[in-house]
């Protein structure tokens, strides 16, 4: 096999006038073969994206060359060449398109390289067709979804007849499905059409059908090999802020628990991470058990709001109390049904999920909670205020706060302390609480007076969005509604954002946490309603909503990862309690369920 | 969220169909003409003729008073204006240095007649008609023998293309941003300018950095894509005159003849006071 691509030690840094050059890239080096799947893993910040760009000439390299297509990407001559070649799709999928209509978005590329008619409204359809948005073709991209967006740039690469498609944390900002189903459309293109594939993420799930896995760490490649031999450096992996898949995850966490060395073993694949696991279980002896269990117990389980049963929460106040409540868009003649007759009630404390696809009606649902939206049909009672009168809105706004998707992007102020005391200052507090309360929430997300006097523009992502949400616990609210508050974040921003969700528990601050990642909501939520389609199908505990097969299949919603994989155990373990949403718990149930087999053949010995 | 700019009206009539440079210069010609009529007839077959166009392009007759509801103001006054201060034919009334002529009323209702076709020409031709990205084709089209001077027509026209483009998605992002701002406890609707404009601030700097994001991004995805100005580019849907173009181009060319003609030819009306 050629290569088409071929990174030789190179190094690269982003140069600005008025502070020292910052290293992106130092010494990488690999190879791409034609035809080769290939995954670049890496937290933000880690040099992946500058990677990226170092591909096709859209940077070029301080020291070291990068040959792309057989040509040097220094060689201005060829360089559109090496972009025809080495096509890009990019993260935000709104900053990429150009055209005005679908068809004229994919056409932009060949337009350039001057291709001629008729042969480019031919490439034009056949990309289309090949992304599956032919049917679209004369639709204003604005009206797209972001799946669709980033499908349509993919087709507006197609459509330069590439042999290497990049993409650069293409499915960073879209939803659970979509990303699903934006990845199997390029694996299925890299087969139909022989495609080169680079994907750049930090969703471990999109690397297990790589060939090959680079990690990046600090500009540098830390690991290089297939899916496996990455995914089995457990602590390695984790230390530089990624993750690895669930399974993986638990019988790492077993072995530690039952203190066998895991070396030398394969534990990746789902199935082989079943084996290994069941062979421990049953190597161990009930002292080896016993051990376990107690180490395990330790750190294990699902930290919960603190009510145990649904009776224990009934005897709360309530917060929140909907009543077939309705709501339908009317634009432009088309109206739409947002919200039927959903009812619900949120308590006091606990940590309310809000579950359900894009479109569901969950975001029109929680700007129904601080007014933002007026209620059109049915009864809502948001503490003790009366949702029809502005003035108790106003009031009501400052008890409920709502952090959107993304919040970063409502920074606006020239110091994190100013931006955070926006909310405060604009309810008229004193000089004096503003500080106290601007004060308080900085502890709480972790920020010191060094973050807190730069200009929120000088942060990092994950930083940013600590500054936001601090910029709602400000105004010390009771109530505290997240919508997708990890959204775009690597897996170790993600965990930051979930442990001060937690912390938020010790505040007898009342969360209301919509999401799409079952996993997120599963481990954090004390109760979750399940929104489809403007209905709610179910608002129970998980447990509860985790063992309604039928429900989840209704709403196209899978159970968390944990629970799917101990789900595999049942024949073997038949007293598995597979209701557990972290990995340690997990771990810990399955070493329970063979203590309780142990002594059940014992018994019947 | 779906936005047309310029009340662009969908539909697939001939004057949907034909070529925007076309138009364009149409358009040009016909506001030299109207401000060269004067004559009562030659003024009342282009009203006709318009009425004709309107019936060609099935144009809700509801757009067209839209945009000239635009101008309305301005006609009143003019009108009012004129027949106050201008003293020709027949005095009907006099007040100091008032009067109420003939003269005057036909020269305010001329003015007045005049800016009602100015904006029903050029909305019914171009922005009822013809997409805004069309526009945008066809000025680059004729403003291209310019490049020669390097004037920017390519670029002129990309920057207006790429702006129609973000359109939605920037209302849609002021819209999102305006929500999380109030929920922060701003308010955009009431208190004194000062506070207004203070509230301002919090959705206009997230709405400029965020614009500024999305420039930088659009420029590097565009320079993925090969893009190198306006040389050597094709078109998915080039600009070709049909027959039906040059006819349309011919026939607006005789009737701006017989207009001009009918308007020095034709013996002054009485009522006109030889205005």
């Amino acid at each position: 096999m050629t290569n088409l691509i071929t990174v030789n030690d190179v190094g690269f840094s982003y140069k600005s006038y008025d502070s020292d050059p910052v290293q992106a890239i130092e010494h990488v080096s690999f190879e791409v073969a034609a035809g080769e799947y290939v995954a670049i893993l890496g937290r933000n910040g880690s040099g992946k994206s500058t990677l990226a760009k170092l591909l096709n000439g859209l940077e070029l390299p301080e020291y070291g060359n990068v040959v792309t297509a057989g040509y040097d990407t220094t060689d201005d001559r060829m360089i559109f060449e090496i972009r025809r070649n080495c096509g890009m799709v990019f993260q935000n999928p709104d900053n990429q398109i150009v055209g005005t209509t679908v068809e004229e978005d994919v056409a932009f590329g060949p337009e350039n390289l001057g291709v001629p008619l008729p042969e480019l409204a031919e490439r034009v359809t056949s990309s289309l067709t090949a992304v599956g948005l032919r049917e679209k073709y004369d639709t204003s991209p604005s009206a797209l979804s972001g799946g669709q967006k980033q499908k349509l740039a993919i087709a507006g690469v197609l459509a330069m007849r590439p042999s290497c498609l990049v993409l650069d944390e293409a499915t960073a900002m879209l939803d659970p499905v979509s990303r699903e189903e934006l990845l199997a459309l390029v694996l299925d293109l890299r087969a139909t059409q022989g495609l080169t594939v680079i994907n750049i993420t930090h969703h471990m799930e999109e690397v297990l059908q790589a060939d090959k896995v680079l990690v990046m760490d600090n500009g540098h490649i830390l690991l290089t090999g297939t899916p496996r031999d990455i995914f089995c450096n457990v602590k390695e992996i984790r230390r530089i802020g990624l993750d690895v898949p669930m399974h993986t995850g638990i019988v790492h966490c077993l072995a530690e628990g039952l203190k066998q060395s895991l070396i030398g073993q394969e534990y990746v694949e789902c199935e082989a991470a079943k084996t290994v696991a069941l062979k421990l279980l049953k190597e161990a002896s009930e002292d080896n058990l016993l051990v376990a269990a107690a180490h395990l117990r330790k750190n294990a389980g699902r930290k919960g709001y603190g009510f145990d049963s649904l009776e224990d929460a009934a005897t709360r106040d309530v917060v929140i109390e909907a009543e077939n409540l309705s709501y339908i868009y009317d634009g432009a003649g088309i109206t739409t049904q947002a919200l039927h007759d959903i009812s619900f009630k949120v308590y006091r404390g606990e940590c309310f999920g809000i579950m359900g696809h894009t479109g569901s009606g969950k975001s029109t649902l929680i700007q129904h909670l601080n007014g933002l939206l007026r209620k059109q049909k049915g009864d809502l009672k948001v503490l003790s205020y009366d949702l029809s009168r502005s003035g108790d809105i106003r009031t009501l706004r400052r008890h409920v706060g709502l952090l959107f998707q993304y919040p970063e992007h409502q920074l606006f102020a020239e110091t994190c302390r100013e931006d955070i005391a926006y909310g405060p200052t604009q309810l008229g507090w004193s000089e004096t609480d503003v500080a106290a309360s601007v004060d308080a929430a900085a502890a709480i997300v972790g920020l010191d007076d060094a973050v807190l006097n730069k200009s929120p523009f000088e942060l990092s992502g994950g930083q940013k969005r600590r500054v936001a949400l601090a910029g709602i616990l400000s105004m010390e609210p009771d109530i505290l509604i997240l919508d997708e508050p990890a959204a775009g974040l690597d897996p170790a921003g993600r965990d930051e954002i979930r442990g001060y969700i937690e912390k938020l528990r010790a505040f007898d601050i009342t969360v209301i946490l919509v999401s799409h990642n079952m996993d997120e909501l599963a481990y954090l939520a004390d109760r979750i309603l399940v929104l489809n389609g403007g209905r709610a199908e179910i608002c129970a505990v998980p447990d509860e909503i985790f063992s309604r097969t039928d429900i989840l299949q209704r709403c196209d919603l899978s159970v968390p990862r944990t629970v799917g994989f101990l789900q595999q155990f049942i024949d073997v373990l038949p007293s598995l309690n597979i209701y557990q949403y972290d990995e340690r718990a997990a771990a810990l149930a399955l070493v329970e369920a063979m203590q309780h087999n142990l002594t059940a053949e014992r018994g019947t010995q | 969220m779906q936005l047309t700019l310029g009340h662009y009206y969908h539909g697939n009539s001939v004057l949907h169909r034909l070529d925007p440079r076309i138009k364009i210069i149409v358009v040009v010609l016909f506001m030299v003409v109207i401000f060269l009529l004067n004559h009562p007839i030659a003024i009342a077959a282009f009203g006709i003729f318009l009425f004709v166009m309107i019936a060609v392009a099935k144009v809700p007759l509801k757009s067209i008073l839209r945009s000239v509801r635009a101008v309305l103001f301005i006609a009143i006054f003019a009108f009012i204006v004129n027949i106050l201060t201008v003293d020709a034919g027949v005095v009907l009334w006099r007040l100091g240095s008032l009067t109420l002529s003939t003269g005057g009323l036909w020269n305010g209702f001329k003015l007045a007649l005049r800016l009602f076709y100015l904006v029903v020409t050029s909305s019914l031709f171009l922005t009822l008609t013809t997409t805004p990205i069309k526009i945008a084709d066809g000025l680059e089209k004729l403003l291209k023998p310019l490049e020669r001077l390097r004037f920017p027509a390519h670029e002129l026209a990309m920057m207006m293309s790429i702006a129609l483009r973000f359109v939605p998605t920037l209302v849609e992002e002021t819209d999102k941003i305006m929500k999380a701002q109030s929920s922060r406890g701003a308010n955009y609707d009431t208190g004194n300018i000062f506070q207004k404009a203070k509230g301002m601030v919090s959705m206009l700097v997230p709405l400029f950095v965020s614009s500024f994001k999305r420039a930088d991004d659009l420029a590097i995805a565009m320079e993925a894509r090969c893009y190198q100005g306006g040389t050597g580019r094709t078109k998915l849907h080039p600009l070709i005159l049909k027959t039906s173009d040059t006819l349309f181009f011919i026939g607006a060319l005789v009737f701006i003849g017989i207009l001009l003609t009918a308007e020095y030819m034709l013996p002054p009306l009485v009522f006109a006071g030889g205005i």
